[in-house]
């Protein structure tokens, strides 16, 4: 008896430090935001005043001068979520198919292909700002092949139709070598003998990707899709950093939203309604990644 | 036992202060002596001013040998959310510098900044230009204008929480006189009218269409609707029509006929700005300015300092004020001087009469001249005949928008008119959408302009 009270004693004393941690720096600060939001507070005051939905109601359409600028960042928020995953997959699966099939320098060319990832975000925002400029790389490339007619003159983020898929395709590039990564790592575990057997019946490449490969690469598919998805909804320094929402509110998202709410709305009383867009964030967050995960379920 | 020492020191620094005796100086009288030998912390978000407010804290150690550290902390976020976390865990430290009649009443009503109503006397305040002089003072019209979950409202009017420490105005243009020069235009002449304004930048950007526009921070999508249009509509319509805009009635408003006048002449600028200036941030557009890529940049009196930081003469640029259309109520445009930062004792503060003493020198004339020499920016302390001596030439020029007629007079700071919890993106972002894009018409702006203050109004219920 002693002694297994002696084992409960000494498991407890080595979980009991990540515990604490978890309560404190976890459980404490999930508890308190999800509080929050059901109050209004602007971070200085000593009281919370209790408002109970009313965040949650103001948000989505209590409110007319804060609910239809959050249903257009959530119209935005909704075209990143599903065009940056699913370019992703379709640019990063093909690249990884042809680095596993490489054989000459294939160290250098996963290197290459895996730099953004190393590279600092904040440092390759700033970075492709100045390709975007009006007398940017971008535009100077596309002048001097000929193609000027599809250069912006105001840049490329300064032009309502094209800001958002641009920062679109620069979330795709810095996710592919994650990606790109993942599905190295799935091809590597893939029984060779299988692929093999496919060809000696005759299936060609195409059909041996087709049928084979990708079906087998399903669960790394679900968890960039998941990555992508998160990424999606909760990073916002791209759009903070290069647009700040604008031209005019067009790339405006909803974790750009709850930043601005929490920080850039003077010292109004706002903490509370950042808090709820928060949680909502989180719902659509856990309600996207159930069906993403339903949906290859059915795939597989 | 080192927290012993600490305590038995402390003890003893308060015995020293209680027995010293000393007043704060100047017109203050706070209600406990300040003593020699303690040492107080600020902190501030202007990076401009840390190095300058830490030269004047020299001279005032050596005056009364109670010593400062000024800490930067920026941006303004960081800044914002340090002062949270400190004050949630009782390490803010003795004076902070905040934007002022904003900001400063927000932490004031919040309980993290003192009241020092008491100890600012009528000769203290005497010092201040005089559209300056309350800021910091927390009027009966702002509690009653705050939203009802505001911490104004558990506040006591005639409160205040801050002296005003810097002053200026938005909407000068800096123009670049060798671009003016290169274009045929004069480089000593300012536009007369916005009429001549934009002829001008129609000339400007003809002889240079890639460096020859107009730079403004568009990215944050107000300062078009704040430092551009506002003084201009002002001066258009005059101040009842002007307030008028921004009320309930829309019979009155941004979409009346006089209303879309306004934004027809602000879309004026459309053809003219320099390229992405959309994606430009407010110190990105004055950088760019500096580095000649426009002839012409949109800012405040604070600009002049910036540009100088990054390589441009103040001689090598003209300052003007919006210049008021040819065809409006008023034929030109005064601004009056608003306090931008403020100075307050933070309520925690272990050092109140320190702290006080430290206010009172740095807005005293020579503790402000001092500053306002080193960061360029001027103080909100009138320094009257002296002030080409203790701030430079350049600074003290742009003093001259400062004064004229009163009717002409656009004041910045009077937001009495707005809708409480008033939210100046959702306008800009609507002024973005009428020039540069382009998306909406004037007439659209207007009705678009029009729903977006409705609602605020009914939000504000």
């Amino acid at each position: 008896m002693a002694a297994r009270w002696k084992e409960w004693l000494t498991g407890w004393a080595f979980v009991f430090p990540a515990v604490a941690l978890f309560a404190v720096m976890g459980v404490y600060t999930i508890g308190s935001g999800l509080a929050l939001s059901f109050a209004s507070w602007n971070g200085f005051t000593p009281e919370w005043i209790w408002v109970g939905l009313e965040n949650y109601a103001d948000l989505l359409w209590a409110d007319p001068s804060l609910a239809p600028g959050v249903r257009r960042a959530a119209w935005n928020t909704l075209q990143v979520c599903v065009a940056v995953p699913l370019l992703t997959v379709l640019i990063s699966l093909p690249l990884a198919v042809t680095l596993n099939s490489v054989r000459r320098l294939r160290g250098l060319l996963r290197s290459v292909y895996f730099l953004p990832y190393v590279t600092t975000g904040i440092a390759t925002y700033y970075a492709w700002r100045y390709l975007l400029e009006p007398e940017g790389s971008i535009n100077l490339m596309l002048r001097s092949a000929g193609l000027g007619s599809l250069a912006q003159p105001q840049g490329w983020l300064a032009n309502p139709s094209t800001a958002l898929w641009t920062l679109i395709l620069i979330l795709v590039w810095s996710a592919v070598p994650t990606a790109t990564l993942l599905y190295l790592t799935g091809l590597q575990a893939i029984d060779p003998s299988m692929v093999e057997a496919a060809r000696i019946d005759g299936a060609a490449p195409r059909q041996v990707l087709r049928r084979i490969i990708v079906p087998l690469l399903t669960p790394m598919t679900a968890g960039i899709v998941l990555l992508g998805v998160r990424d999606s909804l909760h990073g916002f320094q791209i759009f903070l950093i290069m647009t700040n929402g604008g031209p005019g509110g067009h790339t405006n998202v909803l974790a750009l939203e709850t930043y601005e709410l929490a920080f850039f709305k003077g010292l109004a009383p706002t903490l509370g309604l950042s808090s709820a867009l928060g949680w909502l964030l989180f719902v659509g967050a856990v309600l996207l990644t159930l069906a993403n995960a339903r949906l290859l379920r059915r795939v597989r | 036992m080192a927290s012993m020492k600490a305590r038995i020191l402390s003890l003893a620094a308060a015995a020293t202060v209680a027995v010293a005796g000393c007043s704060s100086g100047g017109g203050g009288q706070p209600g406990e002596p300040a003593a020699s030998g303690q040492s107080i912390t600020m902190w501030t978000f202007k990076q401009s001013h840390a190095a300058a407010l830490q030269k004047a804290a020299e001279q005032f150690t050596a005056q009364t040998g109670i010593g400062v550290k000024v800490e930067a902390v920026t941006p303004d976020d960081v800044f914002k959310s340090k002062i949270q976390s400190a004050a949630q865990t009782g390490d803010l430290p003795d004076v902070l510098e905040a934007h002022a009649a904003g900001e400063d009443l927000e932490l004031g009503a919040s309980g993290l900044l003192a009241d020092i109503s008491g100890d600012v006397n009528d000769a203290w305040k005497g010092r201040f230009l005089p559209s300056t002089q309350n800021a910091g003072v927390l009027d009966q019209g702002r509690i009653d204008r705050a939203a009802a979950d505001s911490p104004f409202k558990q506040a006591k009017a005639g409160s205040m929480y801050a002296v005003p420490f810097t002053a200026g105005a938005f909407g000068i243009v800096y123009a670049n006189k060798e671009k003016l020069q290169a274009a045929g235009l004069s480089p000593d002449t300012p536009p007369a009218s916005w009429e001549e304004f934009v002829a001008a930048l129609k000339t400007s950007t003809e002889k240079d269409p890639q460096a020859g526009g107009l730079s403004l921070g568009l990215k944050v999508s107000q300062v078009g609707f704040n430092w551009v249009y506002q003084p201009l509509a002002h001066a258009y319509l005059g101040k009842e029509k002007f307030q008028g805009l921004f009320g309930k009635d829309t019979a009155a408003g941004f979409g009346s006929p006089d209303g879309v006048k306004t934004l027809d002449l602000y879309s004026q600028l459309t053809p003219y700005w320099m390229p992405g200036a959309t994606t430009l941030g407010i110190d990105e557009a004055d950088i760019a300015f500096a580095q000649g890529k426009s002839a012409y940049n949109v800012g405040g009196t604070f600009t002049l300092a910036f540009l100088a930081q990054n390589g441009m003469s103040p001689d090598k640029v003209l300052t003007f004020p919006i210049p008021p259309s040819a065809a409006g109520a008023h034929k030109d445009i005064v601004m009056a001087p608003l306090a931008l930062t403020s100075l307050g004792v933070t309520s925690t503060s272990k050092n109140r009469a320190a702290a006080l003493k430290w206010l009172d020198y740095v807005t005293s004339p020579s503790g402000a001249g001092l500053v306002a020499k080193e960061s360029l920016d001027l103080p909100a302390t009138d320094l009257g005949a002296e002030a080409a001596t203790l701030m430079g030439p350049e600074l003290a020029a742009l003093q001259k928008y400062f004064t004229g007629d009163p009717a002409s007079t656009y004041d910045a700071g009077d937001t009495t008119f707005f809708p409480g919890g008033y939210d100046q993106v959702k306008p800009g972002d609507a002024f973005v959408r009428l020039s540069p894009l382009k998306e909406l018409d004037p007439a659209q702006a207007g009705k678009e302009l029009d729903a977006i203050f409705g609602a605020m109004w009914k939000s504000a219920e």
